[in-house]
């Protein structure tokens, strides 16, 4: 036989292939295997068919060689040793591929309880339970997380409290950047000049602020991102010391001092530069304006707990509330507190995080459930065959061995297959999580997840594997022979599978009504009236950089330029402006003293203000209750007027019918009201109106920027005109950035998105539980009526109507369904109490929602349970008495 | 005569190198040849498969190496029948007949061709 070389290679490939088998018969048999692969390699046609041979020779080898038992005959009952477990594998696999349907329902289901808890897990793991990326990130605590610091406060919280070694203050910051190509707006943060220490980390080009940088006029230095110094000056390490013209209001040019590593973890905001918060020396408390600290994470000293440090604030809280009575309310007092930074960070997303573990673990038991039921299904079906090993004699602990490696093969696959999707699942809901939500980055599929889904999977292979495999496994040969020749089953399997629906159907009750209290806070969340009209409106902010526009009245007149620009488009009907976006959480609150009003406990309470231009309150449509709006003739020359809305009245003045012609002062200024409005979510959905006053801004000439508002003509979709409103802005000045253009609904939309993510991913697994649930009944049915085929043809041979012994079937059925919501509610009036602090507008115990859940449920088992049942009552009694 | 405890019903592979054993010894690759031969290509032999079996059947004392014929390949291992063999070859055959009489006398046969 003439041999093409490749062959010649392949042959020596396999014959390396051979060293692998057990050494006797690798010595007797090499050679012949060698032939026979050669004659079937050269018979074999196409890449293709090589191929397959290669398969086959591999799987050859593989399964008969290495994995069969050493020198043993292959008895059907052999009890001992590893060549009898090698053996159950393969008669386990061979009989999950004689019922690939059945196989393939069992795999998917554990799959997609097992790709649910995973992806679910790597969240938590994640978010909640992953180390901060600081060093000792134990000794990290946020100081008083529900008080607005200034820069004095954030110096004397430290010097009160030995427990702490550092602190830093932190604030959000917007700023321009200029002379790089096009002016870019760059997202930064103020902070303490010791910011980068109490983080304990480093830059790798060039220094941090040293403390001298944290007075006026020194602390004109930035320090970069790693990713915006490669972003905007190409990763060039010559930057350090160069002065960049980065703008914002208390500085022009700046001399970068360092860049940050790549691995640096900011605290919040994302921020492409640093620039120190700057304070004069001796600034007391009272004195100091920059009110705007909103953040302080401090370093405890080595050896000091958080209770301490925690003692301590509270006590300086106090001390600050009894000498300096205008700067914090009692409540503030109250709230003082020191808490570990790690769970102050992910405080808005814990109680989410957990519930959503809470519910997919009872997914996955569901999951567990259904395969035990399918199991012991299979179990039933297979009386025959099992009978048939106890007649040659194989024992009771043999047969349990057998089907346990059934269900650990389908245990494994169904795993492995679930941790594929836990992959999917995983992007899924990063992509779907808002983008506020802390620590999103540290979600991954890593060591400790796949060991989650490790242990999840063996957990649902025993809980679903044992029972069944102890229950099928008490055969009786000679009666179950008998049986089988009749094609009917045995009865007592029957007892466990109603307590399996029972359980399942409680577990689904918990999660759908978990996931239907979520979908009604939604609901409710966003169908809530806003106060204005965000539909048909487009925004967008220009940042006219401090350098170009020094001056009050340079900036009034590029916004009016800008908004005449704007408003000559012919998609726009009308625009305005204001500085800060509704929708948001952006606020500015100030010291107020409405004419006559007293607070109880001597404060200056802080009221909300914005900024606007005239015809703000008409572009955005909110409703105007008394006297007049804010007009152009509003201006410097004028007296100081205000519209405030009906919180502001309720609160401040209750008792006034007509509040207009009060006054109300603010800082040095005095405003007369000259109209009252409707209130405003100015926070997005969900938030609740504040007290409130609108100043024009050509009367409180304060340094801001401005958002654009623009209303398009009814009919155009906002987000067309996108190019035109960039391109009248920069009409005016081409030097200006342009950000933050979208529609105002999907700003509004943005508010809720941590309650639409919770809703969809309870509101996912409540789908999840639901077919899961109806898998279950359904299949529960199927089998319990397809048993009783034989008695419900007989039935109907001795006159039974079809409908009766239709409702036999199903009422049957229906029984541990029943039982199984009764259970479900309680525990589900439980459990849904940890959703509370998520729940909006809606009570836990919500009776509409836990009607319809039982209802749909309720409706779900029916149908799951009517199917089959139809068909065993369709049974004709000729063919089923034959058989009998 | 072999108790059927000691015996239970061969594997149909088994069998089947039983059968072309009957005749003269043989090896590996000319077995795999004749059986697939026999089978007309019902039966897909995995060879590795197959020389496990002869394996077992050889530790079970059914088959013992023979000398290589004379200008036969010396790497090859000759296989032949024990005595033993020859007898559970026998028996299962009977064993097959007695079941093959059984299934036609209800009406299995006619059953199937009809």
């Amino acid at each position: 036989m003439r041999r093409r070389p490749e062959h010649r290679r392949a042959r020596a490939l396999y014959r390396r292939l051979i060293r692998f088998l057990p050494h006797d018969l690798g010595r007797r048999f090499g050679p012949d295997l060698e032939d026979l692969f050669a004659v079937r390699l050269g018979a074999a046609r196409g890449p293709l068919g090589r191929g397959w041979v290669w398969a086959r020779a591999i799987l050859d080898l593989g399964v008969h060689g290495v994995l069969a038992p050493e020198w043993r005959p292959t008895y059907i009952d052999r009890e001992d040793g590893m060549g009898g477990w090698l053996q159950d594998l393969r008669q386990g696999a061979k009989s999950l591929g004689r019922r690939p349907l059945a196989s393939a329902g069992i795999v998917g289901t554990l799959a997609l309880g097992v790709g649910a808890a995973t992806a679910t897990w790597s969240a938590v793991d994640g978010v909640l339970l992953t180390p901060l990326p600081y060093p000792e990130p134990d000794r990290l605590v946020a100081v008083w997380p529900t008080m607005n610091f200034n820069g004095a406060m954030v110096r004397d919280a430290l010097a009160a409290s030995p427990a702490l070694e550092s602190i830093t203050g932190y604030s959000g910051w917007g700023f321009t950047l200029t002379g790089q190509g096009e002016p870019l707006e760059v997202r930064g943060a103020r902070v303490s000049v010791d910011h980068f220490r109490v983080l304990g980390a480093r830059p790798v080009l060039g220094r941090d602020f040293d403390a001298g940088e944290g007075v006026p006029g020194a602390g004109d230095v930035v320090v970069l991102s790693h990713g915006f110094w490669v972003r905007a000056f190409g990763a060039d390490p010559a930057v350090v010391g160069r002065r960049i013209a980065l703008s914002t209001n208390d500085a022009d040019t700046r001399t970068v001092v360092g860049v940050m590593g790549p691995e640096f973890h900011p605290l919040a905001h994302d921020p492409d530069v640093w620039v120190p918060l700057t304070l004069p020396p001796g600034t007391d408390m009272a004195d100091d304006d920059t009110w705007y600290v909103n953040d302080r994470v401090a370093r405890l000293a080595p050896g000091a707990t958080v209770a301490e440090a925690a003692e301590q604030i509270r006590g300086w809280a106090r001390d600050v509330r009894e000498h300096m009575p205008r700067l914090v309310t009692d409540e503030d007092v109250r709230e003082a507190d020191v808490r570990p930074l790690h769970l102050d960070a992910t405080a808005s997303v814990g109680p989410v995080l957990w519930a959503s573990l809470g519910a997919v673990s009872l997914v996955l038991l569901m999951a567990c459930a259904n395969v035990a039921n399918l199991l012991l299904a299979r179990g039933e079906g297979r009386g025959h065959d099992l009978a048939l090993r106890a007649a040659l004699g194989a024992r009771r602990p043999r047969i349990v061995r057998l089907l346990l490696v059934e269900s650990t093969l389908l245990g494994a696959a169904g795993g492995a297959l679930g941790i594929a999707l836990s992959f999917g699942l995983v992007r899924g809901l990063v992509a779907l999580a808002p983008p506020d939500f802390p620590r999103l980055d540290q979600i991954g599929v890593d060591g400790s997840v796949l060991l989650f889904a490790l242990g999840a999977t063996l957990l649902a292979t025993l809980v679903a594997g044992v029972v069944p495999a102890l229950r099928t496994s008490r055969v009786d040969a000679t009666a179950s022979l008998g049986r089988a020749a009749r094609g009917t089953g045995r009865r007592g399997g029957s007892r466990l599978t109603p307590i399996l629906v029972t359980a399942e159907v409680a577990l689904a009750v918990v999660v759908v009504v978990g996931s239907g209290l979520m979908l009604k806070s939604l609901h409710r969340m966003t169908s809530e009236e806003l106060g204005i009209a965000p539909d048909g409106l487009v925004v967008l902010r220009p940042s006219p950089p401090t350098g170009r526009y020094p001056d009050g009245p340079a900036f009034r007149s590029y916004y009016a330029q800008v908004l005449e620009r704007v408003e000559a488009l012919p998609e726009v009907e009308r625009a305005a402006a204001i500085h800060l976006l509704p929708g948001t959480s952006d606020n500015w609150s100030f010291p107020t003293r409405p004419e006559g009003f007293e607070s109880t406990d001597g404060t200056t309470p802080s009221v909300n203000i914005r900024l606007v231009t005239p015809g703000y309150l008409e572009t955005v449509q909110v409703p105007l209750l008394q006297g007049r709006t804010l007009q152009p003739t509003d201006d410097e020359g004028g007296e100081t007027v205000v519209v405030v809305n009906q919180a502001f009245v309720d609160r401040y003045w209750p008792a006034e019918s007509d509040p207009l012609g009060l006054t109300l002062r603010i800082t040095s200024t005095t405003a007369r009201v000259v109209g009252v409005v409707g209130d405003v979510r100015q926070h997005g959905f969900g938030s609740e109106p504040r007290p409130e006053m609108y100043f024009a801004h050509g009367q409180l000439t304060w340094d801001a920027t401005f958002w654009i508002v623009a209303r398009v003509r009814p009919g155009i979709d906002p987000a067309a005109p996108a190019r035109a409103l960039r391109d009248a802005v920069w009409a005016v000045d081409p030097d200006v950035p342009v950000g933050g253009l979208e529609p105002l609904t999907s700003v509004y939309a943005d508010s809720a998105a941590t309650t639409r993510f919770l809703a969809t991913v309870l509101g996912g697994f409540g789908l999840l539980a639901l077919l899961l649930g109806a898998v279950g009944v359904f299949g529960v049915t199927a089998f319990a009526v397809g048993r009783r085929t034989g008695e419900f043809g007989v039935r109907v041979a001795l006159g039974a109507r079809r409908r009766e012994v239709l409702g036999t079937a199903v009422g049957r059925s229906l029984v541990p369904v029943a039982v199984g919501l009764g259970v479900g509610l309680l525990a589900a009036a439980v459990t849904s109490r940890v959703l509370a602090s998520v729940l909006y507008d809606v009570a836990p115990s919500d009776p509409a929602t836990f009607g319809a859940v039982v209802l749909t449920l309720g409706a779900v088992a029916l149908g799951a349970a009517l199917l089959p049942a139809w068909r065993a009552a369709a049974v004709d009694p000729a063919t089923v008495l034959r058989r009998e | 005569m072999p108790d059927s405890r000691a015996h239970p019903p061969l594997h149909p592979l088994e069998f089947r190198i039983l059968m072309v054993l009957t005749a003269e010894p043989s090896y590996g690759t000319a077995i795999v040849r004749e059986i697939e031969r026999a089978e007309g290509g019902r039966m897909t032999i995995y060879p590795a498969n197959l020389f496990r079996r002869i394996r077992d059947l050889s530790a079970r004392g059914l088959l013992e190496e023979c000398p290589s014929p004379e200008g036969a390949d010396p790497r090859r291992t000759y296989l032949g029948l024990t005595p033993a063999g020859r007898r559970v070859a026998r028996d299962e055959a009977r064993r097959l007949r007695d079941l093959v009489r059984e299934a036609d006398a209800r009406d299995l046969l006619g059953e199937a061709e009809g």
